[in-house]
């Protein structure tokens, strides 16, 4: 295994309350709201477990007296193992809302699960019937694919004939919510619009006569 | 492309905004090495990120020369990597592509100037796309889907930015490590999708006046070019989730030398560019600030 204070992107001489900071950082990027239907959500998952890994294995360290810098602190090890519990990547999103109305979609929500997009999609061209359930897979597809205009259009008809359905609605108002609290390094507001709004945006011209910003393409 | 990617300069330090210089310069010699004088001109920001992107986490050797822009003073710059090679024959075929693509949105007359430029751009692009085929033929093809989807016209979004974002995604296709080609596609993917995205919006009022394909127009019908708030807010939330998929991608990959200027332009610049665009003060501050150069220029 790395060394887990790498891992962390810590020195070995970090206090505890340090690593407690960077470990949470970590976890807040890498948190499976984060990576929420992301078609890298299974890359984000080896982080978070690698990450998990380090944290335990430098408070168990720590706790044994092993490495004395900082406060020691055994106890800090129980508050922070909670990111590690949340582990609600891919697998379960589809089924833990009871099952599919045929077997046909059944099987579509397996193939999006296990990242076959087009499978999926062919599945959903050779069934005639476009219910509800058909256009919320419809859209979950759509939004992997990276077609997120579509993917709420589809959500959105999923809600209208069925408008008591939780998981459709979720998927709808995960799409009209946004990203507003999708991670940012900073910790700001990530969106177009509550960027601060910057009256003289500064835009980076390198050289002069260089053709920085497409000159010859574009005017 | 356009030039909507570039590094915030307020918020990226002089070392950072430095280093890509020296990206700049390296792909600008790189160019002029493989092709000739001819396609430097080529050179834009837009290439220089993917040329970021394609490239390991170190920075690499580095040395200084005088050049057409820079005649008196040496500039340092990256030298010819087998990165900077491969981009340097993406941006060939990106760039020849786009001037054919112009040659058949305008009239004879309008069109010369795309004419000429792309037949100065022929024999590069020969080159280039017999060493990168699948990537030219990629680009090929997109581009004539794109063609047929505005000829319909197509009144949706996503099947038009599909095409533009997957034939930039296709320029991670000779990366060799699986992790970092899926981040790699996913990263370009959903840039040339808000590039596609953000050009259409920047392009709202004077496609209203000509009367020529708008994606977004279409798609929310906004005949006149003004953006109501209700459509504004659908069309930031679709940026905003293409922004989103960027910079979940950036975490899974180590970009080394290059994280801070990726990530102060994907977590930032591209709000800010978006936001301007929106706001209509995109294409004022980039004419201020050309004017501004020249005036720099003729001062100096």
């Amino acid at each position: 295994m790395n060394d887990p204070y790498q891992v962390l992107g810590v020195p070995e001489t970090a206090t505890d309350e340090e690593i407690k900071r960077a470990y949470r950082e970590l976890a807040r990027k890498y948190h499976p709201d984060n990576y929420h239907d992301n078609p890298l959500a299974d890359l984000a998952q080896e982080k978070m477990k690698e990450i998990n890994a380090a944290y335990e294995q430098i408070t168990k360290m720590r706790g044994s007296g092993g490495h004395g810098s900082g406060s020691t602190s055994s106890r800090q090890s129980s508050g922070y193992g909670g990111y590690g519990s949340y582990g609600g990547y891919g697998g379960s999103t589809y089924r833990q809302y009871g099952g599919s109305s045929s077997s046909v979609l059944q099987q579509v929500r397996i193939a999006i699960n296990t990242g076959d997009l087009s499978r999926a999609e062919a599945l959903l061209a050779n069934y005639s019937d476009h219910n509800a359930e058909w256009n919320f897979l419809r859209g979950a597809v759509c939004y992997r694919r990276g077609w997120m205009d579509e993917a709420k259009r589809y959500y959105q008809t999923a809600c209208q004939m069925d408008p008591g359905n939780a998981e459709y609605r979720q998927a709808l108002e995960f799409m009209e919510r946004g990203t507003q609290s999708a991670y940012h390094p900073n910790g700001t507001p990530f969106g177009t619009d509550l960027c601060g709004g910057n009256p003289c945006l500064t835009l980076c011209c390198l050289y002069s006569l260089c053709n920085g910003g497409g000159y010859v393409l574009c005017c | 492309m356009y030039g909507y990617v570039r590094p915030p300069a307020g918020i990226l330090s002089e070392e950072e905004l430095e280093r890509f210089r020296r990206m700049y310069c390296g792909l600008c010699h790189t160019l002029g090495q493989r092709y000739g004088t001819a396609a430097r001109f080529i050179l834009n920001y837009d290439f220089t990120y993917l040329a970021i992107l394609l490239s390991g986490g170190d920075e690499g050797p580095s040395t200084a020369a005088r050049c057409m822009v820079s005649p008196l003073k040496k500039r340092d710059y990256l030298c010819t990597t087998d990165a900077l090679a491969l981009a340097a024959d993406e941006s060939v075929i990106l760039a020849y592509w786009q001037l054919r693509d112009g040659v058949a949105d305008h009239d004879w007359l309008h069109g010369m100037k795309y004419r000429s430029l792309s037949a100065v751009l022929e024999p590069a692009y020969r080159k280039a796309s017999a060493a990168r085929p699948a990537f030219a033929e990629s680009t090929r093809r997109q581009l004539a889907h794109l063609a047929e989807l505005e000829a319909q016209p197509c009144a949706l979004l996503d099947p038009p930015a599909d095409a533009f974002a997957s034939l930039l995604g296709a320029a991670a296709q000779e990366v060799d490590h699986p992790v970092r080609r899926r981040v790699l596609e996913q990263i370009l993917y959903h840039l040339g999708r808000w590039i596609y995205l953000i050009d259409a919006a920047d392009d709202l009022k004077k496609d209203a006046k000509t009367g020529s394909y708008n994606p977004v127009a279409l798609r929310y019908g906004l005949w006149d070019g003004v953006w109501t708030p209700e459509c504004r807010r659908e069309f930031t939330a679709t940026l905003d989730h293409s922004v989103h998929m960027i910079t979940t991608a950036l975490e899974l990959w180590d970009f080394g030398v290059w994280t801070p200027v990726l990530e102060s332009t994907f977590y930032t610049g591209l709000f800010h560019v978006g936001k301007s665009v929106l706001d209509g003060t995109f294409r004022s501050i980039r004419r201020g600030q050309r004017k501004k150069r020249k005036n720099g220029e003729e001062t100096a």
